[in-house]
């Protein structure tokens, strides 16, 4: 017993040595191993997987605020969000092929997107695969009967938004457009991108590793901050009145490179409409409608095709008024006016010789009338646009002193219009017109400088508004949902330029222009209007014979002439009609936007009583009255009425109740069933007489309603006409008939000066 | 070593120890009182054991509720095994015996090596190991088979174990019996787990140590070369060097651990605070609850929860030296080993220290099996406890 225990003693002697030894190991290395991998991972690298942790931990989704809205200046929607949502879907939480087919199936079927495409998606590693944007309500909820009657956790919706302009492709190009994330990109949703697009919210939750919300949630949200609204200075009316009758003018006149027209009130600077045909939808910018270009487009392939179309798309998107330039030719003929009544240079009662050409430094410089205009004073010159006239003015002037006018005028920098993309034109340098007498004298008509559009109507409006050159703007006001003005715009004065004496004399000149000038297309019984046409050549843009064959013409008009509102400035780039003068193309296409913008506006017209005397009435409605009462009700309303049929009661009147119509107009009454109305080739009356035109259509059977300038006047023809000759029209109806003046229009006379050195 | 000259020194022993214990008894009645136990290791276990409860509960909800749509489900059986453990515990230290214990060495090693074998035809297959049989593993009634067995054979051979012949062969072949069925499994935790275990036994038991290390080289670069030519295991070296060389499947365990003890901190999220246990983590009230206590508790949590199990060890190893004979010692070494090397190695594991492995840490990681075993052998350490010298 005593051998074994110490035995046992030495052995466990060993053996606790060895226990120790590892216990020591144990605790001394093991654990100490552990306990300073712990001191690594948790606090040594605790930034790194603490946020990698959150990373993955956490859903950080932002609330898209609602983009601002865009009004016109009496709160008509131009622009606006509405709230739409974004399928997707989390391909990590598919839970199998059959699950994945069915969504591919019916997110298709509902959406449209090719079953293909989401399939693809479906295979994704990860959690987000956008299926579609902007998914209206209707279809977003179709979705969420899919998602739960499927149970199909991969499929989720989040709010978004999608911009609809209400109009299409009115004010295209000012309003401009966003891109498919919301970003203006265009024109005024561009400019003012960032009052409209407002702070993005966030809703911070946590997710558990299946990227569902858990149960047990930690969230937080920061509200999105909604983007302010616009209140345009644009009059949805003028501008649509605008677009009207520039849309007809590109089409009547073959305009080969767009045409543009500005509405600014002359006393504010404000844009009360501004418009480029042809234009594009808003709400799909990127249709080429152009069949030209569409053929053009499928000759190409693969990234000529991709360049082709970008190319189309950005000269369809260029805001023409603002971006491009222009030599302005004889409208600015108003400016060099302006500039030498208020240097005194001229007296208006002096009397000037126009041979036909002026001789400057040694060149002959034509006048567009070959013969000349021989003596007139001033008023006259403006009236005939003589060449020689300005010519004379431009040296009185002086180039020094040109180059200042044209300095504070703002013709040498851009307006600063709130738009972007703004040129600021070409004029000649200080230097070069201060010694050059050649180009004083070309430049006091307007040619061999370049200017914007919304340059030269902000410095005609400063000609006439009694001598202040405006900041041109488009937005009035910034606005909160709640209605609050964020900010407000006030017309801003740049500076006095010419005085207020000069400019109402400048003022009443031009309304002679047009009530006895090159510009008496433009003009309207019962209004005051003042303008000056324009039709410059494209020196800069010759044919295979090195002559420059490429016109502009365009009229720039204010009303009242007495009291100027607003301007208009039109200009038709590469219009291709046989006669293309500014006079004669563009004054009447002013005349037909001041017809509609100034009784918009308020401003009614005054006639004289020989006006009055001429003017159309309404057909009154005699349907179903006896033939007899009808007769008298017609006759006594200075109509010539025509029955047919035997009836006894009048069943149809063409033209029917309320159309205008011309004194002894011919109203047909039609009396029995079987004798309605029957349709007639419209004869074509363009270049006859109004009388000639009168007796034409009547003997068709149709009713004449002349527009454009007084028929009584002398050397006065049909232009257009509606329907067009050969139409088929109801007999008894209207023929609208455009009567211009047919007299002498000016001519550009650079070509001369390159003919006379 | 299953021959009758065996069975008659186990008799033999078991007389000589009831011997003495009647003659112990009689000369100091007072020492069977339950007091006697040795009551630090008892707070530090119950202390565990209740951690443990807590870190089950704060671990499991979530998983619970997604997988169960009830969030209580896995610590209601955690509860009720750990009061079972508990009174398992508190019947071995009080009616244990060391006759007993040494009665039960046979029958143990019978039943270990029969369920082992049983569970390669009829168990059930999880994680790709075929290691459950009727709802309990094997593996883990042979960790205590094997301490048991070599407790004995070490006993047995007291005087040759710094033999080859006599030491360190039938130990070893002992081992690789319990090694090579447990590895037949595809248990490789658990392969490693009782290897160390018996290793550890035979370093304590006074083998050889030249052979013992020979044979360790020679096994570390057996299994070097098995790796070696292993695509497996090649790959699983490779997720372990970098787990974000699969950071979405093979690496997606450690990498998600790493982040729950990376954010952790110094003084964690706050208990209940995990984030990596909704879904993150796999089953994170099992091997990986180590993780969320790290997130939960910080740097500070673990480092007293690793204090606690460094404190148990080595009260349990205070038990060992100071146990009534060889047997009881060797016994007391053994389940101390396995409770400190499956620590190490699950925090090791979670951690990425070594390379992942399916081991669940003692007192903390939901299941039945494990969790009654470790309460019953600690039972075994209280009640040798009772019975130190003095």
């Amino acid at each position: 017993m005593s051998e074994q225990g110490r035995k046992n003693t030495a052995l466990a002697g060993t053996m606790q040595r060895r226990m120790m030894f590892l216990l020591a190991l144990l605790v001394g290395v093991c654990f100490l191993a552990i306990l300073a991998r712990l001191f690594q991972v948790q606090i040594l690298q605790h930034d790194y997987y603490q946020a990698k942790a959150i990373d993955q931990q956490v859903r950080d989704t932002t609330v898209a605020p609602r983009r601002g809205t865009i009004y016109d200046r009496n709160n008509i929607v131009l622009a606006m969000s509405a709230s739409t949502e974004t399928v997707y879907i989390a391909p990590k939480s598919i839970r199998n092929q059959e699950e994945a087919a069915l969504i591919a199936r019916e997110l298709s079927r509902i959406l449209g997107v090719s079953e293909e495409t989401i399939l693809k998606k479906t295979a994704a590693n990860n959690y987000y695969e956008i299926v579609k944007r902007q998914v209206t309500k209707e279809l977003a909820d179709e979705v969420r009967l899919l998602k739960k009657e499927h149970n199909l956790a991969a499929l989720a919706l989040a709010e978004d938004s999608k911009r609809y302009y209400p109009y299409g492709s009115f004010a295209s190009h000012i309003i401009g457009f966003t891109n498919i994330d919301g970003k203006g990109i265009e024109g005024i949703e561009s400019y003012y991108d960032d009052v409209l697009v407002g702070m993005p919210g966030r809703i911070i939750s946590a997710k558990n590793a299946k990227g569902t919300d858990m149960p047990f949630r930690y969230e937080q949200m920061i509200s999105a901050q909604h983007g302010y609204n616009l209140v345009l200075t644009l009059d949805e009316a003028v501008q649509h009145f605008i677009e009207k009758h520039l849309e007809n003018a590109v089409t009547e006149y073959n305009v080969q490179n767009r045409a543009t027209a500005i509405v600014m009130d002359v006393n504010t600077g404000a844009i009360l409409a501004m418009a480029t045909k042809p234009d594009f939808d808003l709400n799909d910018p990127r249709v080429i409608k152009d069949e030209a270009l569409l053929a053009e487009l499928a000759q190409l392939e693969g990234e000529e095709y991709d360049k082709r179309q970008m190319e189309i798309w950005q000269s369809m998107w260029r805001n023409k008024p603002i971006v491009d330039t222009y030599e302005p030719g004889s409208v600015f003929k108003i400016v060099t006016t302006s500039i030498a009544l208020e240097q005194g240079v001229v007296n208006p009662h002096e009397t000037f010789y126009c041979p036909g050409y002026k001789i400057v430094a040694g060149r002959r410089i034509s006048c567009w009338k070959a013969g000349g205009h021989g003596s007139q004073d001033l008023l006259k010159g403006l009236q005939n646009s003589c060449n020689p006239v300005f010519m004379e003015l431009g040296a009185r002037i002086g180039g020094a002193a040109f180059y200042q006018y044209a300095e504070a005028l703002g013709l040498r920098h851009k307006t600063g219009i709130d738009l972007y993309g703004e040129a600021a034109g070409i004029f000649h340098r200080q230097d070069v017109i201060s010694k050059g007498q050649v180009e004083v004298a070309v430049t006091a008509f307007g040619q061999t400088f370049k200017v914007t559009p919304i340059q030269m109507i902000t410095a005609i409006s400063a000609c006439v508004n009694g001598g202040k050159l405006m900041q041109p703007y488009l937005v009035s006001k910034i606005v909160d949902d709640e209605g609050n003005v964020i900010k407000d715009f006030e017309p801003v004065v740049k500076r006095q330029v010419i005085s207020e004496e000069t400019s109402n004399k400048v003022a009443s000149m031009l309304e002679a222009v047009v009530a006895n000038g090159t510009g008496r297309n433009a003009y309207i019984k019962g209004y005051r209007i003042g303008g000056k046409t324009g039709t410059s050549e494209k020196i800069d843009e010759k044919n295979e014979q090195g002559v420059a064959d490429k016109r502009i013409s365009s009229f720039c008009g204010f009303a009242p002439a007495d009291n100027p509102q607003i301007a208009i400035l039109m200009i038709l780039d590469e219009p291709q009609v046989g006669q293309v003068t500014g006079g004669l193309i563009a004054a009447p296409v002013v005349r037909k936007m001041f017809e509609d913008i100034l009784p918009y506006l308020g401003l009614m017209p005054q006639y004289t009583e020989e006006e009055l005397a001429s003017l159309e009435k309404s057909v009154p409605d005699v349907t179903a009255l006896p033939v007899e009462k009808a007769r008298a009700t017609l006759r006594e309303a200075g109509f010539t009425p025509q029955v047919v049929g035997q009836g006894t009661e009048v069943l149809e009147q063409v033209p029917r109740a309320a159309l205008k119509l011309a004194k002894g107009g011919k109203v047909l009454l039609y009396t029995e069933l079987e004798e309605t109305s029957y349709s007639a080739e419209v004869p074509d009356v363009r270049g006859l007489s109004a009388e000639a035109a009168g007796e034409k259509l009547s003997r068709a059977g149709f009713n004449l309603r002349a527009t454009g300038k007084d028929i009584t006047e002398q050397n006065v023809t049909a232009g257009m006409q509606f329907p067009a000759a050969g139409d088929m029209a109801v007999v008894g109806s209207v023929v609208e008939v455009e009567f211009i003046h047919e007299a002498e229009s000016e001519w550009v006379a650079v070509s001369g000066v390159e003919n006379a050195g | 070593m299953n021959n009758p000259k065996a069975a008659g020194r186990l008799r033999k022993g078991g007389r000589s120890r009831e011997a003495k214990g009647g003659r112990s008894a009689e000369a100091r009645p007072a020492r069977m009182q339950m007091t006697d136990m040795d009551l630090p290791f008892f707070v530090l276990v119950m202390l565990l054991v209740s951690m443990g409860l807590v870190m089950v509960y704060s671990a499991s909800y979530a998983n619970a509720f997604y997988r169960f749509g009830d969030s209580y489900y896995f610590i209601r059986s955690q509860l009720m095994w750990a009061a079972l453990g508990t009174l398992v515990m508190l019947l071995t230290a009080r009616f244990l015996t060391d006759r007993l214990l040494r009665m039960a060495v046979l029958p143990t090693f019978v039943f270990s090596i029969a369920t082992l074998v049983l569970v390669l035809f009829i168990g059930t297959v999880k994680y790709g190991a075929k290691r459950w049989l009727f709802g309990f593993q094997p593996s883990e009634v042979a960790k205590f088979a094997v301490i048991l067995a070599m407790s004995w054979l070490i006993c047995r051979q007291q005087k040759k174990m710094n033999t080859l012949r006599e030491g360190i062969l039938p130990c070893g072949a002992l081992l690789v019996l319990f090694c090579g069925l447990i590895a037949l499994e595809r248990h490789v935790s658990a392969t490693v787990l009782v290897f160390a275990i018996g290793a550890v036994m035979m370093f304590v038991g006074g083998a050889h140590l030249g052979w013992m290390l020979g044979f360790g080289v020679t096994g570390v670069l057996g299994v070097a070369g098995i790796i070696l030519v292993s695509p497996h295991a090649m790959e699983r070296m490779k997720i372990w060097l970098d787990p974000f060389l699969d950071p979405l499947d093979a690496g997606f365990q450690t990498i998600q651990s790493l982040y729950a003890i990376g954010s952790g901190g110094l003084f964690g999220l706050g208990i209940g605070k995990s984030r990596q246990k909704y879904l993150y983590i796999p089953e994170p009230q099992n091997d990986f609850i180590f993780s969320i206590a790290c997130e939960e508790l910080g740097f500070v949590g673990a480092l007293l929860i690793i204090l606690l199990f460094v404190l148990l060890i080595w009260r349990g190893f205070t038990i060992a030296f100071k146990a009534p004979d060889r047997f009881s010692a060797l016994v007391s070494v053994g389940i101390m080993s396995q409770v400190a090397i499956q620590t190490i190695l699950n925090i090791g594991v979670v951690t990425n220290l070594v390379p992942n492995t399916g081991i669940s840490l003692p007192f903390f990681s939901a299941g039945g099996t494990s969790l009654i075993m470790l309460m019953f052998e600690m039972g075994i350490l209280l009640n040798i406890s009772r019975r130190t010298r003095r």
